[in-house]
């Protein structure tokens, strides 16, 4: 890890269009000083000509390097000329930062992934890594169910890797909150498609969305009886450093970049958390 | 293991030794200036330069390892692509007349900046540092160190310790690179007396009582571990707390920063780190405006729970130094002593 703030230099490989706002930038790195590999879950420092750092979570799983994707909405002044920025450009990186989900205890899991607009970012990492590992009888999840839900039809994201996953099986059930002519799929909030039948005693659910999002989505879930130590969710703070000195990312006397983002219902529980409403 | 090594510096030796030191590394001090405020800064003269061991610096050593602003980097984006650079070395300094506070706090610092990996910066110039301290024999108005364990002495973490014995200073080396210094002016040192150290002691046990204010801090930790504060306590303090950022400005365990880049030109700029307030509004704001923390009702609570309930709780000891200078800053009357006496009186 970098001890200073000098970050490594990528290169943009490709550019995927998601939608109007969102897209996402392939990234190799080219100057590292030691061996690049992370966790899905784990966030970078991107760093962007003469617009500083933001903290992005890496979206893509960590087979495919040394190639690794981050999936960004156009929000602010870093992100808008992240967006102007053409295959072949240099960025920064730092990282990779925070813990990531607890794979190892996911086999034999039915996983459910709950995403709203970019929380599918770090949870896309997840998924595809559940589909890399499924020829491997030993760290396998069971079962695949993602529901997603956006604002609107034309802001429906990751349509590409969507496909490929229904394609491979994975139950994919999207949402969004006013449809059109051309939407054929369901229409309402996410927490609409959390149906009973969705859930075993063997359930993991990750969640990752707006806080709105997340606290509805743990409300539900645990009314269907899911247990604290079996949902997930990375949260989002203010951050500068990403490595636990610049204390942006305070939450409750932990740091949201080491100690999360990645976080399970039991540790919130005994917290102070704005997603949770108290 | 160091040798421990305890030796006298008669008062007219003084400055004979700071000149020597001064020859080696860049010398700090307390110095007077043409205001008449007494503040740690490079002696450049030493003959002219008042320095003053009578008055606490109103500033403490963070800006010298964590200045208000440094450059952490610098770049370039050119046709050769994105670039970044290390800055400059730090120089080689030697502290002298630093307050016992100010030292445990240079401790605190250590430790904040370790973790998980050492800042790069930070490590650059504290392994270029000596500290010599300065015990305090006269506690100041607003100090409280002794109900934090940060003085009146220290017994640990100062490369020298002095020790002003009327005519002389007792000198003690905590340390490898103090040790050294001893070894290297002995000449300028006596041998220690069996009555040098009786008066020693006796200035302690002096020192220890003469502090004006009884905070108790220790209390409010504990407390801190079993119950919530009442929501009215923190609504009161961020009623008055106008967002100024003095507190964490003086405070020397006050370390957090944000980190911006700024543009030279189209293809150069420095990265740049600058002190930051978790007690402003923009401290924790996100892109759309998103705030966690509600400033209201809240903008005191992070920056009293992280020195008296997390800090206990991750080092068994609160990161508040007992200087007192917060005391001193806040017009407003919400420092850290007003919510140690709000809370540890409040009953419920
Ligand atoms: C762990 C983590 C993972 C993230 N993953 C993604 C992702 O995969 N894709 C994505 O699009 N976004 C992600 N974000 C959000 C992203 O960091 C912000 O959208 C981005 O910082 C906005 O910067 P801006 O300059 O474009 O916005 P502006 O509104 O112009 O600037 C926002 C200001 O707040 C500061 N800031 C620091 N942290 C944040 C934050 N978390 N959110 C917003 N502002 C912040 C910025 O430095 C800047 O000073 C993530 C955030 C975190 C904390
Ligand atoms: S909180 Fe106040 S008294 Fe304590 S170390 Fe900081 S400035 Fe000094
Ligand atoms: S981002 Fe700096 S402490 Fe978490």
């Amino acid at each position: 890890m970098n001890t200073n703030f000098i970050p490594a230099t990528a290169v943009i490989r490709e550019i995927i269009r998601e939608n109007d706002t969102i897209s996402t930038f392939r990234l190799e790195l080219i100057n590292k000083r030691v061996p690049f590999s992370f966790r899905s879950g784990q966030f970078c420092m991107l760093s962007v000509p003469h617009c500083g750092e933001a903290a992005i979570s890496i979206s893509s799983a960590p087979n495919a390097l040394p190639l690794f994707d981050l999936s960004i909405r156009n929000a602010g002044e870093l992100t808008n000329a992240m967006h102007q920025m053409k295959a072949g450009e240099q960025v920064g990186i730092r990282g990779p930062f925070g813990t990531p989900f607890p794979m190892a205890d996911f086999a034999n899991s039915d996983m459910l992934f709950v995403a709203g607009g970019i929380g599918l970012a770090p949870l896309k990492s997840v998924i595809d890594h559940c589909l890399f590992q499924s020829g491997l009888e030993a760290d396998a999840v069971a079962n695949i169910t993602l529901l997603y839900g956006s604002r609107s039809p034309s802001e429906v994201a990751f349509t590409t890797a969507i496909s490929s996953w229904k394609e491979q099986g994975i139950d994919c059930r999207l949402t969004v909150d006013a449809g059109d002519d051309s939407w054929h799929a369901n229409v309402g909030l996410v927490t609409e498609l959390l149906q009973k039948e969705l859930i075993t005693k063997n359930t993991k659910s990750l969640i990752c969305g707006p806080p709105v999002m997340i606290r509805f989505v743990i409300a539900r879930l645990t009314e269907m009886g899911c247990a604290s130590h079996d949902i997930f969710t990375t949260l989002e703070r203010h951050m500068k450093c990403g490595m636990g000195t610049c204390g942006h990312c305070h939450l409750d006397g932990k740091l949201v970049c080491v100690d999360g983002p990645v976080f399970s219902l039991e540790q919130l529980q005994t917290m102070d958390v704005m997603e949770l409403g108290t | 293991m160091i040798d421990l090594q305890e030796m006298i510096l008669e008062k007219d030796r003084l400055i004979p030794l700071l000149r020597k030191l001064k020859k080696e590394s860049r010398l700090i001090a307390p110095v007077t200036n043409k205001h008449g405020d007494t503040l740690l800064s490079e002696i450049n003269n030493i003959d002219r330069d008042t320095i003053d061991l009578d008055r606490q610096p109103q500033n403490s050593l963070k800006s010298f390892f964590l200045p208000q602003q440094e450059i952490l980097a610098h770049y370039s984006v050119d046709t050769t692509g994105y670039n970044f650079t290390a800055p400059e070395a730090a120089k080689e300094t030697i502290y002298f007349g630093v307050r016992s506070c100010d030292l445990t706090a240079l401790l605190y610092m250590d430790l904040i900046f370790s973790k998980p990996a050492k800042d790069a910066s930070y490590y650059d110039r504290r392994n270029r540092s000596v500290i010599i301290t300065l015990g305090c024999n006269d506690p100041f108005a607003n100090c409280f160190c002794e109900a934090t364990n940060s003085g009146p002495y220290l017994d640990y973490g100062y490369d020298l310790q002095f020790i002003d014995l009327g005519s002389s200073y007792y000198v003690a080396a905590g340390r490898r690179k103090g040790a050294d210094l001893l070894n290297k002016w002995d000449y300028f040192f006596r041998t220690v007396e069996e009555e040098d150290q009786k008066i020693r002691y006796q200035l302690f046990l002096e020192a220890r009582g003469r502090f004006n204010r009884n905070i108790q801090v220790s209390h409010a930790c504990h407390k801190l571990q079993e119950e919530e504060v009442a929501e009215t306590i923190w609504e009161k303090l961020a009623g008055r707390c106008y967002d100024c950022g003095g507190c964490a400005y003086v405070c020397p365990t006050c370390t957090c920063f944000s980190v911006d880049d700024m543009a030279i030109d189209d293809s150069h700029g420095t990265r740049i780190r600058s002190w930051d307030a978790c007690t402003s509004s923009g401290f924790t704001r996100m892109a759309g405006n998103h705030n966690p923390t509600d400033r209201t009702r809240h903008a005191l609570k992070q920056r009293f729970l992280h020195k008296l309930k997390y800090d206990y709780q991750k080092h068994g000891k609160a990161s508040c130094t007992g200087c007192g200078r917060c005391v001193d800053i806040c017009f407003g009357g919400v420092d850290i002593t007003t919510f140690i006496e709000m809370f540890t009186r409040d009953a419920s």
